[in-house]
Order: structure tokens, then sequence, then C-alpha cells
């Protein structure tokens, strides 16, 4: 058996409800014996109050309306909130720009310790424009003796430098060449590639051959790259025999 | 390889020095594109190099753009106005300067590699099919062109293009579809699939390599699975399909008619398609096969439609121009194959003293010395040699620019070569058995490159021909040059000279410009001396005899003329020859002549040379006519000496070295003969298509 604690709330209403609408006698003996034990329960507090009061202890049942919140104050509420947040926002963006600046700072420092000094690059800026695309490419080749010959011969003839220069990117040398073998690639795999159906010249031209009366030998009967390698060989061999027996045949023989 | 034969030439027995070690082999042709107003044929090659034939003087290979290392050539087009552009795999597009021989300017096309390139039928755009799949359009302006608008992006690579003849679309090609382009919107009107199960191997992509538009919206397209199809544009469907092979079929051009077109394959077989009308009264017609010409061995890369004739150009480096029998009006020789594949231009120079050759690459010179023989032999022996001949000197060549020109002097001591922008010289020294050669570095300014080069007889001046048109004549001391004089074009445009004589004994000095007359200049002097009258067939050799200093010259129809240059007019000999007129079966002979020299010892006589003769004309005797066989020197030599006296006449010609580069005197009884034979050439070239022949 469970000792409920009574139901004040559900009592209170009905009470006021048939007081003011004037209701029965009998209800309304009832209710005169009820409120005076109510009074004596309950000292303090008038009716209104006790509601919420109570709503607030038995969290258990909840039978209630929601709590009446007004408008106002909700918006209030939300306001808040959303201005916290902002403000959070701002903040953190805040501490990311100065960190960016910073940085930025830095790296302009850096290349700035990178750089020429100033009157260096005046120079070149004033200076006649040459073409220095070729030299790039040049340079990427490796073909270094010909830059050397040709530093030389501006260094030798400053007067002659009236040319026009124009600069590229390495970078962007090397994308274009890229492209280029890329596209050579394609052309190469589609016409002399794995499916292609391609043949050497020599037996291209020993089919002729074949049909003839009396057969000829193959275009390129001699494979001259044969045994390659042993051949070179043997020439430095002979080479450093020779040279051996010279310098044995030089040195007076003591018998 | 070199052999020593003894051969008797109508007056005359000669050594002659057989050399087959200069290793020549023609670059392969890339791309062809015919000029109708000019009647022109531009060739490039896959080196870079642009050749213009004139179709009109027997065609004959008229200007010429040395290549360039970073070229790799794809597509050449015709514009407005005789422009001629250029576009490659660097993603540039080029303009040639056709009076200057230069190249004018270079516009990035900003696509990446460019792989196609078509003018519109006005000649006033010029359309590129990129790398990425965008076709940009050029406007063309007198000076230079400029990107106006890119078109709709496609998904690969656009490797063909081809305009409306109304120039309001574009068709393009690219791997597995072909779209059609709205040209001034920009958008995609059209796209046609191809078919994936085509014949081959299934794992192979059909590439298109090229289209072409008709005026009735048929787009006709030939692609890697060796198949020529016609496609309806409006509706985007098949009309027609005609399988012709197993490999690619290669390129396509439709004549301007629009009524014949000509594809080239991959086997080197050309095939030629007709507009046929399949109903008798001709209102309705159909595209039909109608003849496959073989004559390529490799594949047969690009290929023109001239009103006359079907020009084709491939790895095998031979151009074919393949006269259409129905089309030409007279059935004379000129409506006979015409293969060209060896030089127009002259790539040897020798020292006649020192015995040494000059032999000419793209990419390098190389100097060989002749070897020698003590034996002694009657005719038609092989003489064994007691020296080889030597390799003396591989000169490479600086820069990414190909050589253009290049000259010994006769007695081997400078070799100077030229590319599109410098001037090289150099010293050579002979000592005991070794050579040694140094640069001359100090040269003047205006040397920048040069179109021609020759040196005196003497060896000690040096006469340039800019391509401005300017003519240099700089004296060569022991260490150093001294610019003598310049003189300018005479006839007053700037044009390049192609050609150049000086007269033995140094006073005259004879330039030929491209298309301008023969103008003569007076050394002793410095001052212009007279102009040979003009003639309009482009000059293809030229020469000045000894003693007489009478100017020989060579035209591409095959004329010879001799102008007395004291006397400033045409010598009795050559007026005498002109009203006689030359020989049919000399005229008909379809390789220009590229070397005239002379015999010091005989003064009549006059030696000629081209791809397949070699002819000795000896002006005291009389001028064949065209019943007398004009090939009777084998005939006459075991005639008696009656028929002999009755039948010699003045042109000895002997066609026992062939094909021939090069063929000088070297003294009085020495001939030196640069055979090249066209095995040694087909076994230089790459991998072929592999043919299946029945019974082997």
């Amino acid at each position: 058996m469970v000792n409920l604690r009574p139901r004040r709330s559900c009592r209170t209403l009905p009470v006021r409800l048939v007081v003011d609408q004037g209701g029965d006698e009998e209800d309304s003996e009832r209710e005169s014996s009820e409120e005076e034990r109510q009074d004596v329960e309950f000292p303090d507090g008038d009716p209104v109050a006790e509601p919420m009061a109570d709503e607030n202890e038995d969290e258990v049942e909840d039978d209630e309306a929601p709590e009446e919140v007004t408008f106002a104050s909700a918006q209030a509420e939300a306001k808040e909130d959303e201005r916290r947040l902002r403000d959070a926002l701002r903040r953190d963006k805040e501490l990311l720009k100065e960190k960016r600046k910073r940085r930025e700072e830095l790296f302009t420092e850096q290349k700035k310790r990178k750089l020429l000094p100033a009157t260096i690059l005046e120079e070149l800026t004033t200076a006649p424009q040459t073409k220095v695309n070729e030299s790039s490419s040049e340079l990427k080749k490796g073909n270094v003796e010909n830059e050397n010959k040709e530093k030389k011969e501006e260094k030798m003839f400053p007067k002659r430098v009236k040319k026009r220069y124009m600069a590229c990117r390495l970078k962007d040398q090397d994308l274009i060449d890229l492209r280029q073998q890329a596209a050579k690639g394609f052309l190469q795999k589609y016409l002399y590639g794995r499916g292609s159906n391609r043949t050497t010249v020599n037996k291209f031209l020993s089919l002729n051959n074949k049909r003839l009366l009396v057969k000829k030998p193959a275009v390129q009967f001699v494979n001259n790259s044969w045994g390659m390698e042993r051949k070179q060989n043997a020439k430095k061999f002979k080479k450093q025999w020779m040279h051996k027996k010279k310098l044995a045949s030089r040195r007076p023989n003591i018998i | 390889m070199l052999s020593v034969g003894n051969t008797r030439k109508g007056m005359g027995e000669f050594k002659v020095h057989r050399v087959r070690f200069f290793n020549y082999v023609p670059v392969g042709i890339r791309c062809v594109a015919y000029n109708h107003q000019s009647n022109r044929l531009a060739v490039s090659r896959v080196d870079g190099t642009v050749e213009i034939y004139n179709l009109a003087a027997n065609s004959f290979q008229e200007k010429f753009f040395p290549g360039h290392e970073g070229r790799a050539t794809e597509a050449l087009c015709w514009a407005k106005g005789q422009r001629l552009f250029s576009a490659g795999l660097n993603g540039d597009i080029i303009e040639y300067d056709l009076e200057k021989m230069s190249v004018k300017y270079s516009v990035d096309g900003f696509g990446g590699p460019i792989w196609s390139m078509a003018a519109d039928p006005s000649g006033s755009y010029l359309a590129i099919g990129c790398e990425d799949g965008s076709v940009k359009l050029f406007q063309v302006s007198p000076d230079k062109i400029q990107l106006e608008r890119t078109l709709e992006r496609q998904k690969g690579r656009i490797l063909s293009l081809s305009w409306h003849p109304s120039g309001t679309h574009i068709a393009v090609g690219s791997i597995d579809y072909i779209a059609v382009l709205d040209a001034k919107s920009g958008s995609t009107t059209q796209k046609m699939l191809m078919d994936k199960r085509h014949p081959g191997s299934q794992r192979r992509r059909c590439v298109v390599w090229g289209v072409a538009f008709l005026s009735d919206g048929t787009v006709v397209s030939t692609d890697s699975a060796g198949m020529v199809q016609f496609w309806d544009s409006e509706t985007g469907t098949l009309v027609q399909t005609h399988p012709l092979t197993s490999s690619d079929v290669l390129s396509i051009a439709v004549a301007e008619k629009e009524d014949s077109l000509v594809v080239g394959t991959a086997e080197g077989t050309i095939f030629h398609f007709q507009l046929i009308p399949s109903r008798s009264d001709g209102k309705q017609s159909q595209w039909v096969r109608t003849k496959p010409f073989q004559h390529h061995t490799h594949d047969v890369r690009s290929v023109a439609h001239s009103p006359t004739a079907l020009i084709s150009g491939g790895v095998d480096a031979h151009l074919v121009i393949r006269p259409l029998m129905e089309k030409v009006e007279v059935k004379n020789y000129d409506a006979a194959l015409r293969k060209i594949t060896f030089p127009h231009r002259r790539l040897i120079s020798c020292a006649k003293k020192m015995q040494l050759l000059l032999f000419q690459f793209p990419q390098r010179l190389e100097l060989w010395r002749l070897g020698a023989t003590d034996a002694a032999g009657k005719n038609e022996d092989i003489l064994p040699l007691s020296r080889n001949a030597e390799h003396l000197l591989q000169l490479k060549k600086k820069g990414p620019e190909n050589i253009c020109c290049s000259c010994i002097s006769p007695c081997g001591s400078w070799i100077a070569y030229s590319t599109a922008s410098r001037f090289y010289l150099y010293r050579m020294n002979y000592e005991n058995n070794s050579v040694s050669i140094k640069r001359v570095s100090k040269l003047p300014k205006f040397l920048s490159s040069a179109f021609q080069i020759l040196f005196s007889g003497d060896s000690a001046m040096l006469y340039v021909a800019s391509n401005q048109g300017s003519l240099h004549v700089i004296q060569l001391l022991e260490g150093s040059l001294k610019h003598l004089h310049t003189f300018q074009p005479q006839s007053g445009t700037s044009e390049a000279i192609s050609l150049l004589a000086v007269s033995p004994d140094g006073n005259w000095l004879a330039a030929a410009g491209m298309s301008s007359g023969v103008s003569i200049y007076n050394l002793k002097h410095l001052k212009p001396h007279c102009m040979v009258p003009a003639y309009n067939f482009p000059v293809t050799a030229l020469a000045i005899a000894p003693n007489t200093n009478n100017l020989v010259i060579a035209h591409s129809d095959q004329q010879v003329f001799e102008f007395s240059i004291p006397q400033k007019q045409y010598t009795d000999w050559s007026r005498k020859v002109q009203k006689h007129g030359l020989h049919y079966l000399w005229l008909e002979r379809d390789t220009p002549i590229t070397h005239i020299t002379f015999h010091p010892k005989r003064p009549t006589h006059i030696l000629l040379h081209d791809t397949y003769m070699f002819c000795i004309i000896d002006k005291s005797m009389p001028l064949p006519d065209d019943k007398t066989p004009l090939f009777n020197q084998l005939s006459l030599r075991e005639a008696s000496e009656n028929v002999r006296r009755r039948h010699a006449h003045a042109f000895k010609i002997s066609k026992k070295f062939q094909p021939l580069l090069f063929m000088d005197l070297l003294d009085e009884g020495t001939l030196v003969a640069v055979e090249r034979p066209l095995e040694d050439i087909i076994a230089q070239l790459p991998p072929p298509i592999k043919r299946k022949k029945f019974g082997t």
C-alpha cells in the first residue's frame, strides 16, 4: 500500500469552479467542510501561486500545461544566445586573422632577405630587354658550352647588346614540355603502339624478294650491331697488347 | 662506300669517284596544303621545315624555311591573301613571311598542343583544335592574328577540324566521336558517336584522324579503324560507311567542286572517292570508291586535292602528285606521275684542290676527304683504293634551329654555315694528318643570317646573300674579316636571293632572286652591272665560265641559257639553241638541274647534272632534233667512226650514276659523283604496316 500524498491541486480546482458557478447544495456543503480543512492544512500561500510551486516539487506527474512564458522574455533569451554565439565566432575569426597577418609579415621579411639588394633590381629594370627564353631552354638541354660561349660574347661586346629580353618561368616551360611530350606519346601509342600492325623495314622489303624466281637475300642481311660489346672489348685489348709489345721491344734486351 | 671507276664520256676519259657515304635521309612529310589562287603547294616536314613548291613551274621547290627543334608541326593552312600559317605540338601558331623568307611571328594558342588548324572559306578566320578539347577562333588581321573566341569545350583532344563551306559550322573529330559546332554561338549542335563494335582490337579507341564538311551537310570522317564514314549533320546519323583497310585512314581532302575526295591510309595507299550520279537523270548521286593508288611504302600522313591532281605525302618522304586522267585537258607528259624524293637544292660543296666534300645535314655538317688510287685501268674498270675515304670532321649545329645553307672554300680552309638567325664561320687547318678547326667569333653585326653563301675561287672573298635581298662582300684576311661592300637589291623589292655564282677570276658575281631575274654585279668596281632579261620560270642552277665569263642559267622548265656578261647579251650559241629548240626528251625530265660546272681546258664543254642523269654539252657540235635519239652515247661507242661522226650531237648524256645528288669535276681527268640509292634511304625509315602478300 502506497501512501500517496493527497493531490491538493485537484481538490482546489473543482472547489473554485463550483463556487463560481453556484452549483448544487450538496456540493457546497461538502466544499465548505473541505475548504476549512484546506485552510487548516495550508495556512500560507494563495491557491494561485500554489500550482507553480507544486509543479516544481513533483516532477513525476506533469498533467499540467507547460509553463507560460511570455513572447518578450523568450525573444530576449534567444537574442542573448545569438549574441553570445556571434561574439564567440568574431573572437575566433580575429584570432585567425592575427595569426595570418603575422605569418605574412614573416614571409615578406624572408623574401626581402632572399631578393637581391634594391640597387641591382633597379639596374635590371632599366637595362634593355633580351630573349631569355632561348637560354632557358638551352640550359635545360644541358648545352652549357653554348651558354658559356654566349655569355663570353656578351661580355666582350657590350655595345652589341641591344636585343629585346623576354623572361619566362622555368616552371611554366616544364609544363609546356610535359604537355608536348604527352601529345607526342599519344601519337606514338596510336600509330606505333601495341595494337598497330607494324613490321620492320627489312621484313617489309624482303616480301618482294620472296616472290622472285631467283631468291635474293634480305636487304639488311648482316646485323652490324651483333656482338657490339665483344668487338669493342677485342679492339681495346688489341690496342693494349700492341702498346705492351712496343714498350717491350724498346727496352734493351739484356741477355 | 667509294669506288673509283673509269668511264668514257664522249670526248674524254675520266676517273670517277663514286661516293656513297653521304648518309642523306629525307625527313618525312607531315602536312600538305594546296593554294588554289597561286597553284602552289606548301609542304611541312616532321622536323619543322616548310617548303613551297610551284606546281605550275614543273613542281619546282622554290622556297624553303629551315626547321626548328621546338616546332613539331601538325597543321598547315593558307589564309586570305597568300598567307601561310602553321601550328604544332608546341602550342604556337606561326606565320611565315613568303617575301622575306623568315618567320613573321608566333602566337600562343593558349590551349596546349595544337593538333589541327583550318582557315574558313573566306580566309579571314583560323580555327584551331587543341589538346584540351577547345576550339579557338582567331581573326586574321593584316599584320597579326588575334584570338576572337573559344567555342564550347569538348571532352577529348581535337584531332581534326573542318569548316562548312558557308563558314557557319565547324566539324571536329576527336576520340570516339565527331561534333558539329556553331561558329557564331560556339555551342555544339550535333554529336555523332563512333560505333564501338568496329573491327580490330576492342581495347583501342576509335581515333578520328580526319574530317571534311561538305556543303550539303554531310560530314566525312576517317578513323583509326580503317573506315571512311559519311554522316548527316542534321540528324546526326550514319549514312554510308566504307571499310577500306584494317589499319588507320590518316588523312582526307576534298576537291573544291566537292565531286571527288581523296583519303590516305597508313599502308601507303590513297583512295579516290567520286560523287557518281546513281540515276540517269542525275538527280541523285552517291559517293563511290573508284581508284586506289599505291605509290608510298609508309603511312600517308597528309593528302591534298588540286583541280587536276591528287597530292600525297607521308613518312617515306616522297611527295607524289598524281594527275587525274579525266581532269587533264591534254594527254601529254604533264599527265604523268610526279614523285619528288630528292632535294631540289645543292646540299654538298666541294673543295677541289684538297679533294674534300662538305655534306650538309639539317642538324650537322660532315667533312670527308676522298680516297685515292694509284692504279690505272681501261673503260668500265673498278680501280682498287690505295687510301680510303676519311671522315675528317663532324660539326654539330648550335641552338635549336636547323642549318639553312653551308659552303666550303675551294682551298678547304674556311667553312661557313648559317641558320635562320645566326651565321657561323670557321677556319680550318690541315697539318700532317690531323684537322684543327677554330671558330671566327668576331663577326660583323649585319651577318645575322644568310640564304646563300659562296666563296671566291681564290678563297679570299666571301659573298653572303642575306634574306633581305642584300648581298654582302667580305674580304677574308688571316685572322679577321673586312666588310668591303653591300649590294642592295636592284629591282627595288626586298626579295631573297636563292642562288649565287662567282666567276673564277673574281670579277663578276651573279645572284638569282626567287621570282625576279638574275642580277650581275661588277666586283672590281663594286657596282651593279646588268640584269638578265626576266623569265617566267625560276632558276635552278647558275654558273660562270672561266675566261669567257659566260653565265649559264638552268631554269625549272629545263631550258638552258648562256648569257655573255661582258657583252650584256645572250651568246650566239644560246640564240641558236632557242631557235632550234631543245629535244623533247630533255624537256620531259622531271628533276631540275642543280649544278653546272666547266672543264678548265675545254671551253666548249658545259657539265651539268640532275638527279637521274649527267650531261656534257659540247657547244661545237650540232644540236639534236626531235627525231634523233637523245641518249645515244652507249650505241655510238660501239659504232664505227663514220656513224659516230654523222650521229654525234652536242648533248652527251650518261645515266650510269643514279640517283645523283652531286657531280663535279675535280681536275682534268677526275669526276666525283655522290649517289644515294633509294634502298639505303628506305632502310632507315620508321616501321611500316605489315602487308600480307599471297605466296609469302
